[in-house]
């Protein structure tokens, strides 16, 4: 049982708010929260506070304990975040990065378990073919799978992840948000997803939070937040939306609007 | 490519183990080149008294024994010294800084030891009772200190900030550049000679007390850098991926850069501004075995090694009766065998 809460968030970059005071809904076993927003909408800035890099005034616990409470490593054991940028694209192999992240991390694995660990995670996300090649000879698509297994590979009951489907194409897309669920629906845990695809963000998110200048203009079900409204203030397109079999709202793009009042 | 019924981890444990050999042939290769460099030289010692006169110094005669003893075998393992700390230093710096160009030069630390140099040979003659072949190294190494201990600041006032670190790095090298050269405008023609000829870089200054302090400073800072080993092949994969670990990559550049500076201080102070190795040693270790630094430390280290000892032994044998300064040949020696390495790399690939 997880129960993941963030309150009053802010943050700045010198004297400019980034965040101001973002409240997130209440997540609880199972569940995942999209964060929707236009570029620099502050959705990285709130991954990196919820993820404990940045530091930020508010309260951000899970189970009731905040990083404070549990300590730089207790944090992190029940805490993984995939940043941005995938893996920069050295001579490192996958599974060298993966091995050193688990020892510097003191994973408490043995050299066998951690080798199964990690082919697991490879085969899972259809790296097993590229395990033992460098980096630099991987596409961004498959660099970016690669952060998504380091970020796996502790078994985290949080799961952060920002933009984690930007470089790859619609079959992995698809692919990776099913394990993700797969994964929730196998062990539990909360997963908290940065995204910039909203029909992607419908289908696969229970919840969703749509931030425009470091401030929530909605949360709520897909259906709530998904509004023509909603999307014309904070991304200045006019849409239609309407909805699948299952009711979940579809996104389409008519235009850009030119003419809509900065909100 | 994935052959049936063999488990990643055995396919890892084959790779590992295969850089493991190279890493043993590495350390083969730097003894058997400490060997030829002891043997050349121009007083025609064989082989075979070479080693004799190691195990027992009395079969020698007195005066193979003084040049065995307390000219070859000083210049023999300053060469190893300096190679290996420069080396290591280099891997160190270029992880670190994630930079492929970066080396402890580009840091300012060398050029600050010239800096050093340069002031004690140009005013030591002025002031009385301070002979200067003492003066100099310790002139030399509080310079590439001081420059280290600068940088160091410049580390924690910018949050660990890369880019600032290198580019300052940079200005300091030019300053120091710009200072000794006013150093030398000033200077008589007979000092500034001895400014050139100490940037060229030379074994031949270095006697045991040198050989110790280097090995020193190399032994002390290795199982640092070692215990690092881990977290430095993590940092391959980016920062972002690091710091999202709960990593603290500020703190861990602080506590390189010290070491780097340590090392490339003492490196230099004593043999002179020898480039080179601290920027090739690392990239010739990382083709040969990949970015894994449980390999890549130590291997970087005996590259840097290697380098230098037959830098040294070329110096000697190539026009005989004639010792060309080491610091000429470092690179001429270097580059044949990087290009090498990078155009077998090519054809692989």
């Amino acid at each position: 049982m997880t129960l993941f809460t963030a309150k009053d968030i802010s943050a700045f970059y010198g004297r400019s708010h980034v965040l101001d005071r973002v409240d997130l809904p209440d997540l609880s076993d199972n569940q995942v929260l999209g964060l929707l927003g236009p570029n620099a909408s502050g959705k990285s800035t709130l991954m990196r506070c919820l993820s404990g890099e940045k530091p930020t005034e508010g309260q951000i616990a899970i189970d009731g304990e905040t990083r404070a409470d549990m300590g730089h490593d207790g944090w992190h054991h029940r805490l993984a975040a995939m940043p941005q940028t995938p893996p920069n694209p050295s001579a490192l192999l996958p599974t060298e990065l993966m091995w050193s992240t688990a020892r510097a991390l003191d994973l408490d694995f043995s050299d066998k378990e951690l080798g199964d660990q990690i082919e697991d995670i490879f085969k899972r996300l259809g790296l097993a073919e590229v395990a033992l090649s460098p980096l630099h000879t991987l596409s961004g698509g498959k660099r970016q799978l690669v952060g998504l297994a380091l970020a796996l590979m502790r078994d985290p009951d949080v799961l952060l992840l920002d933009e984690p489907t930007s470089a790859l194409d619609l079959h992995w897309r698809m692919v990776v948000l099913d394990l993700v669920r797969e994964r929730l629906a196998e062990r539990g845990g909360v997963v908290i997803a940065a995204l910039h695809d909203l029909d992607l963000a419908a289908r696969y998110c229970d919840r969703i939070v749509l931030l425009h200048r470091g401030k929530i203009i909605a949360s709520g079900t897909p259906s709530e937040v998904l509004t023509p409204a909603n999307l014309a203030r904070v991304y200045r397109v006019e849409t239609r939306v309407t909805s699948d079999e299952d009711g979940r709202p579809i996104v389409h793009v008519i235009r850009p609007l030119r003419d809509v009042e900065p909100a | 490519m994935t052959e049936i019924g063999v488990t990643l981890y055995q396919r890892f444990g084959s790779i590992h183990k295969r850089r493991l050999g190279m890493v043993s042939l590495l350390a083969v290769g730097v003894v058997v080149m400490l060997g030829l460099d002891l043997w050349a030289g121009p007083a025609g010692l064989a082989f075979s008294d070479i080693i004799s006169g190691l195990i027992d110094p009395d079969q020698l005669d007195l005066r193979h024994r003084i040049i065995l003893w307390d000219v070859r075998l000083p210049d023999a393992l300053i060469a190893l010294a300096v190679g290996a700390a420069l080396g290591l230093a280099g891997i160190e710096t270029q992880t670190i800084l994630d930079n492929p160009l970066a080396s402890p030069f580009t840091l300012g630390v060398s050029s600050a030891a010239v800096l050093g140099a340069s002031l004690a040979i140009v005013v030591v003659p002025v002031v009385p009772f301070f002979a200067e072949a003492a003066v100099l190294p310790v002139m030399a190494l509080l310079f590439a200190l001081g420059s280290g201990v600068l940088i160091l600041a410049i580390v924690r006032w910018s949050n660990g900030a890369r880019e600032t670190v290198v580019l300052f790095g940079i200005a300091l090298v030019f300053l120091c550049n710009a200072l000794t050269a006013g150093l030398q405008y000033i200077a008589s023609a007979e000092a500034v000679q001895q400014i050139v000829f100490w940037t060229i870089g030379n074994l031949t200054r270095a006697g045991w007390p040198e050989v110790a302090m280097v090995s020193a400073c190399f032994l002390c800072v290795l199982p640092f850098s070692l215990r690092h080993v881990w977290v430095m092949t993590l940092l391959r994969g980016g920062e972002a991926h690091a710091r999202s670990m709960g990593i603290n990559v500020a703190r861990l550049r602080l506590w390189v850069i010290l070491r780097v500076s340590l090392l490339a201080a003492f490196a230099v102070c004593f043999v002179g501004a020898i480039g080179f190795i601290g920027l090739v040693g690392p990239h010739i270790a990382r083709l040969m075995l990949g970015e894994d630094h449980r390999m890549l430390v130590p291997g970087s280290a005996l590259c840097g090694a290697l380098i230098l000892s037959c830098a040294s032994f070329l110096s000697k044998a190539l026009i005989p009766g004639v010792i060309i300064p080491v610091g000429i040949l470092t690179a001429v020696v270097g580059v044949p065998v990087f290009l090498g390495l990078l155009s077998g790399r090519r054809r692989m690939a």
